[in-house]
């Protein structure tokens, strides 16, 4: 048995007779796997809410009677952002952002029942989901398990001996990697079944699958060289175990706490208030379709009628009222695009603020790589909310359209007692409407997503091996 | 043509930033033989033995472990040393048989249970302490077991950092025992001691050092046999002087 095996396996026999690791090591694994099965049990059980509600949404829409289209752009319809299948191992923002919408004409509404709004205040300080667990409490058992692993050996003399028999400090510092190492893959493997169910669902994506088991990888081996860094350089283990805590408490807990005020602070948004009124007052600049002396909508009005060479709304091949309609909704829709525009912009800048703090802190970097690669980041949220608006402007576009073409201008202006009928619409329209679907992302757009997160993490690791070559060098030199 | 001492060790001079501790220090060991280094503190005794370990390197002059540099080849060099500290160390989560077994594996001298627990006897350790873990020995269990390594390992030179502080006299008298069996072995022991009784019971040479090198050597046996009380007299001066 080579040397570092044989070390490897002494400080994994030292671990296996420390009740207190045991103990931390089993609660870990027991963690883990809880969180894998309640994660995965309460992804389920949203898909499937989701996936009723959305087809109960879909089948009220279609249940409607013989209608004026113009009600049903006002009735309006619910559509569900379905989960994707790695929400199960890192839910992101998803609890957060709203996962349904109502689309109206006239109103572009934002998600709303974010699962944070409709729990405790407990899911706000973070869900026991194995992203969760990887990501801050891994590190800790690792420090604990590890924080002694050269610091110990120098206390007790036991470096010196070690020496005596040949050990080389490379195959010494190996060895203890190699033991935290096989830690590290353990207290992972609970997540790497959790991987393995949703490996079996259907829509999962295999490369962004890779990714994240490469940025875990990547982060706990990260710990596992941190920790020998720390341990080697520290004269006593008590001081390598207070120096860890510290450095666990700053970049896992602390930063990714801070760093999103910070960036709020420097980029701050407009809130629901603010953008409401600041649309109203648009709104009103914008012109009024029912003022006949609006200049825009006067404008407008005689473009329709000289592109069709008549003098008189009532004289167009078309229902005028149902051509205003879809000109009203394509002006107030460009003022909502571009009000969601600057905040979007806004938001992606805070976010490239907190990513760009992955280079301070790793389980920034992590957090943003995983959440990318699941496609439950901000970029997966604008995602659905993007298709949700273009569905939204095509349908109430589409039902605008039958105003102007399947409702004449003199019916819909008439007043008479068979008047309403007359507006109405066959209720098979309804039907034949497209229903929302949600299009994924690539899975190589996922991957290309968390790319930046795993460089940052890649590039700690290498700066870290660097630092701990140089500390395996000065070890046990007086 | 005589065989080179095990130990060997010619006008050798080390010295810590400006503070030279040895300063042309002459010294061998022969194969089968003690030799006693006496001296008070900061005489340079723990850094003889920091040199022959290859974990501090001489300025000048040479430094032989069966005929190899510790301050080049280290590594090589440990292969041919045992090295029993004042405070043992071992490991306290491995029994003393497991010990034996980890340390003579990582040396690439691995031997069988049954090698080990005779070479635990042989040491003097109880047979109901070898399958106990190290954390409730003594320090003189911890020497046995050390011992027992260095008896499987087979190794040329013992190295002996304080070996009997601490110890009672009954246990003090079994480890000059163990020592003497081990030197009959044929090794070459160099201890380094403050216990001058002890010295003379077991050593067949003292070396006092003084200033960073040996003041005086004197035979254990024959007409120029040491006096102990002299041997006293001048362990008391040297330290006086040492204080001054």
């Amino acid at each position: 048995m080579s040397v570092v095996r044989l070390i490897a396996r002494d400080e994994l026999r030292l671990m296996a007779r420390n009740r207190v690791a045991v103990i931390a090591f089993v609660l870990l694994v027991l963690l883990t796997l809880a969180a894998v099965l309640s994660s995965w049990a309460h992804q389920r059980g949203i898909a499937e809410l989701r996936s009723r509600h959305a087809a109960a949404a879909e089948q009220a829409f279609d249940a409607q009677p013989n209608r004026h289209p113009h009600r049903v752009v006002h009735y309006g319809t619910f559509i569900f952002r379905p989960l994707s299948p790695l929400a199960a191992f890192d839910p992101g923002v998803d609890a957060f952002t709203g996962n349904s919408m109502f689309l109206e004409g006239h109103r572009q509404n934002t998600a709303n029942f974010g699962d944070v709004r409709q729990s405790s205040l407990l899911i706000r300080f973070g869900q026991l989901t194995p992203a969760f667990v990887l990501q801050i409490v891994a590190p800790l058992l690792l420090i604990f398990l590890g924080y002694g692993a050269l610091a110990r050996e120098r206390e007790r003399g036991t470096l010196r001996l070690l020496m005596l028999q040949g050990v080389g400090r490379g195959e010494l510092v190996r060895g203890k990697g190699a033991a935290l190492g096989v830690v590290a893959l353990l207290a992972g493997l609970p997540a790497m079944i959790g991987f393995a169910l949703i490996a079996g669902q259907p829509g999962a994506q295999i490369v962004p699958m890779l990714t994240i088991a490469g940025g875990y990888l990547a982060y706990l081996a990260l710990w596992v060289v941190v920790i020998l860094l720390v341990s080697a350089f520290a004269r006593r283990s008590r001081d390598a175990l207070l120096a860890l805590v510290a450095i666990w408490a700053v970049t896992v807990i602390l930063l990714p706490r801070v760093v999103p005020d910070i960036a709020n602070a420097a980029v701050p948004l407009r809130n629901r208030l603010q953008t409401d009124v600041a649309i109203a007052r648009d709104l009103r600049r914008m012109g009024d379709s029912h003022n006949p002396d609006d200049p825009h909508y006067a404008a407008f009005k005689q473009s329709v009628l000289d592109r069709y060479g008549v003098t008189r709304v009532e004289d167009l091949p078309l229902n005028y009222k149902g051509v205003l309609a879809m000109e009203g909704e394509r002006l107030t829709s460009s003022l909502f695009d571009r009000y969601a525009g600057e905040s979007f912009a806004a938001q992606a800048r805070q976010n490239a603020l907190v990513d760009a703090a992955g280079i301070l802190s790793p389980a920034i970097a992590l957090r943003s790589l995983s959440m990318a690669a699941a496609g439950t980041d901000f970029a997966g949220h604008r995602r659905f909310l993007d298709q949700a608006e273009a569905y939204r402007y095509d349908l109430v576009q589409r039902l605008n359209r039958m105003q102007a073409t399947d409702v004449s201008y003199a019916d819909d202006t008439a007043t008479d007692a068979g008047a309403d009928q007359r507006k109405r619409v066959a209720a098979d329209n309804w039907q034949r409407m497209p229903d929302f679907r949600f299009e994924r992302p690539d899975g190589a757009v996922l991957a290309r997503a968390a790319l930046p997160g795993l460089a940052i993490l890649v590039a700690w690791l290498m700066i870290a091996t660097g630092l701990l070559a140089l500390a395996t060098r000065r070890l046990g030199v007086r | 043509m005589t065989e080179a001492p095990p130990i060997h060790i010619d006008a050798l001079t080390l010295a810590y930033g400006t503070h030279r501790v040895l300063d042309g220090l002459t010294l061998s060991v022969p194969a089968g033989s003690i030799t006693a280094l006496l001296g008070g503190n900061g005489a340079g005794k723990s850094t003889t033995l920091a040199a022959l370990l290859g974990f501090a390197k001489a300025q000048s002059g040479t430094i032989a472990v069966c005929g190899v540099d510790p301050g080049r080849q280290p590594d090589l060099a440990r292969k041919r040393i045992a090295y029993l500290p004042e405070n043992v160390a071992l490991y306290e989560h491995l029994t003393a048989v497991e010990n034996a077994d980890y340390l003579l594996a990582l040396s690439g001298e691995r031997q069988s249970k049954a090698a080990i627990t005779d070479a635990l006897a042989a040491a003097g350790l109880q047979d109901r302490a070898w399958d106990q873990r190290l954390g409730g020995f003594s320090k003189g269990m911890r020497q046995k077991v050390a011992i027992a390594v260095a008896l499987l390992r087979q190794v040329p030179v013992l190295l002996l950092d304080e070996p009997t502080s601490g110890l009672d006299p009954r246990a003090t008298a079994d480890f000059n025992a163990l020592v003497s069996a081990v030197r009959d072995r044929g090794t070459a022991v160099l201890m380094v001691t403050h216990d001058l009784l002890s010295a003379a019971d077991v050593a067949d040479s003292i070396a006092f050092l003084e200033g960073g090198r040996v003041a005086e050597a004197v035979p254990a046996s024959g007409p120029d046999r040491f006096d102990i009380r002299a041997l006293h007299a001048r362990f008391q001066v040297g330290a006086d002087r040492l204080a001054a």
